[in-house]
């Protein structure tokens, strides 16, 4: 996932979901096929998208959440809600051709964007990237399998956040660590009028000319449904992570938790 | 009974990578995955699903696995 991922309680509709569970952290509503099917429609222009509203940033982002997740030569990494590869990407920038990316993601559309784009770049170490269609909370790989994690812009999107966490503990090699980059839901009151702010102003209105602000619309929702950096960090030690840090980056916008296993 | 193995893969032209191969598990079940030749899908014996490859991309999202017909295990090689 990239930039404008969406979590969305409600249908596209804005008929309400019933909810089905609810954990201590956050509902838990059952519309992941609905979410599904956005990344699959937005696919086509989501790496625009990002480039425009972000005005680049969302590189920067990236690469910062590739580093901390500490990938280095020969290493086999995994990325969760790839979408278009942009994380992927640079992680087999990191690990080589003698390391193994492996890119889930649910959207079909997305990993089609994806092959075609490491089909398209004439690098080596893009040749290492694997596409998986998949999901977050029942992952097909074996316990202790990755020297690394990234999500970016994923956590926020899943149904089940306790379940995602544990899925990736579960797959991490000990002492290995996960990077999660998404918005950062801030407690300054000022961080999260300039959030909304853009997001009415600058976000949906450029979507408008995708004909996708009925889905961007929901980012705001979507932000505040998400957790702060405080409980992110709950989480990943309520999941088994040893260790759990949430910094925030561009002037706390955005944020990255590192979990080390 | 086929085995995931790279030679079978690469001549069912699927060209799924060996090092994939050896790490992708069933997501329900955790145990690993058969190729089947006859439908070039993915089949996990324990919960008996199978899984499709498309375009080379294994999709092991689980609520797309397809549960084997009885009839299915006749052409298992």
């Amino acid at each position: 996932m990239t930039v404008l991922g969406l979590a969305l309680p409600v249908t596209f509709t804005g008929q309400q979901l019933p909810v089905t569970s609810r954990s201590r952290h956050s509902l838990v509503v059952k519309c992941s096929s609905e979410r599904q099917i956005l990344f699959n429609r937005i696919a086509p222009v989501y790496d625009n998208l990002n480039d425009l509203l972000s005005l680049g940033q969302h590189r920067i982002w990236k690469n910062m959440a590739v580093s901390w997740s500490g990938a280095k030569t020969g290493d086999h990494v995994l990325d969760l809600c790839c979408g278009s590869g942009d994380l992927s990407f640079l992680l087999s920038e990191k690990v080589g051709f003698n390391g193994k990316v492996m890119g889930l993601d649910f959207s079909s559309e997305q990993l089609a964007v994806a092959s075609s784009r490491q089909n398209l770049r004439d690098r080596s170490c893009y040749k290492c990237i694997e596409w998986i269609e998949g999901d977050a909370l029942d992952l097909p790989f074996d316990d202790c399998k990755f020297d690394a994690i990234t999500m970016g812009y994923g956590l926020r999107n899943v149904v089940d956040r306790d379940r995602a966490m544990r899925e990736m503990y579960r797959v991490l090699k000990p002492g290995s660590r996960v990077s999660i980059l998404d918005f950062n839901k801030s407690n300054q009151p000022m961080t999260r009028f300039m959030q909304e702010w853009m997001i009415d102003n600058v976000v949906v209105p450029v979507a408008s000319f995708y004909s996708l602000a009925k889905e961007y619309e929901y980012l705001k929702y979507s932000i505040n449904g998400y957790l702060t950096g405080q409980e992110l960090e709950a989480l990943a030690l309520e999941a088994g992570f040893s260790s759990a840090r949430h910094y925030e980056i561009s002037g706390g916008f955005m944020g990255n938790l590192v979990a080390v296993r | 009974m086929v085995r995931f193995s790279r030679v079978l893969l690469k001549d069912a032209g699927l060209a799924i990578d060996k090092t994939l191969s050896e790490i992708l598990v069933c997501p329900l079940s955790k145990q690993p995955l058969r190729f089947c030749e006859k439908t070039k899908s993915l089949v996990s014996d324990t919960i008996g699903v199978s899984f499709p490859i498309n375009d080379g991309i294994p999709c092991l999202v689980p609520k797309d696995g397809k549960i084997l017909e009885e009839e299915s295990n006749a052409s298992k090689d």
